[in-house]
């Protein structure tokens, strides 16, 4: 069983390719593999307003969904809002999964 | 000389426009973060982004018409600042043909510029590696 950790910088608004990333998320995750899913800059705007049906997909599939506190507080998203399941997190934190042996990082 | 790379935990590839998202800020705050905790990291800056080390940004931003009396720290400033933070496990690269292309040097000191045909070699020599900006 691998472990990843992906990066989404770019949100539901940025194109159809942040989709597809999770989607990509959630698919490792339901083949096995141990899935964190950061969303960063704008990618954090899908763990808000409604919130995307692929982060809950891959939640329920058993991934976990971080979300950059720093990005959050910058576009002024309200913590309370933030999709149930996913929890934020800070910079060190993901640096810690990073130098994890045998993480692999993505970014898109 | 010896021209073989040092060994790094993690190579932070900057390969997009620096200058339409926050892609930057994460890429330092990531770089910052993997430092504090005692990482060694390569930065390598292609395309545009090899202007975020130019000489020619000097020490400060173009006052803000604002907030007139802030010195805003350019690009150049910053990473100058982490070099200096962590100067024996930060490694900052710049593509040659890039900052050549882009007319991006001279870069301030300790940017090291190495022509793109080398970049395997930088895949080589760190355990983890993230592209920034390409997708």
């Amino acid at each position: 069983m691998d472990e990843y950790l992906l990066i989404e910088s770019q949100g539901p608004w940025g194109g159809p390719g942040a989709d597809r990333f999770v989607a990509d998320a959630t698919r490792l995750r339901r083949a096995g593999h141990r899935v964190a899913l950061f969303l960063v800059e704008n990618g954090t705007s899908a763990a808000f307003t409604g919130a995307d049906e692929a982060l809950r997909e891959l939640l329920e599939a058993g991934g976990q969904v971080w979300v950059d506190a720093f990005s959050t507080t910058h576009r002024a998203f309200a913590p309370d809002r933030l999709l149930p399941g996913a929890r934020l997190v800070d910079m060190d934190e993901v640096a810690g999964k990073l130098l994890e042996p045998g993480v692999r990082g993505v970014w898109h | 000389m010896d021209r073989r790379l040092p060994r790094a935990d993690v190579l932070l590839a900057i390969m997009g426009p620096p200058h339409i998202s926050d892609m930057v800020t994460s890429a330092v705050r990531l770089a910052q973060a993997l430092l504090e905790r005692g990482a060694t990291v390569h930065i390598w800056t292609c395309g545009h982004a090899t202007g975020l080390t130019s000489a020619a940004l000097g020490d400060s931003k173009p006052r803000n018409v604002v907030n007139w009396s802030y010195d805003y720290p350019s690009g150049a400033a910053l990473a100058a600042e982490l070099l200096d933070a962590f100067p024996d496990r930060l490694s900052w690269y710049s593509c040659r043909f890039c900052t050549e292309e882009r007319g991006s040097a001279p870069h301030i000191a300790r940017i090291k510029q190495r022509p793109p045909f080398k970049f395997t070699e930088h895949l080589d020599a760190v355990d983890s590696a993230l592209f920034l900006g390409v997708c």
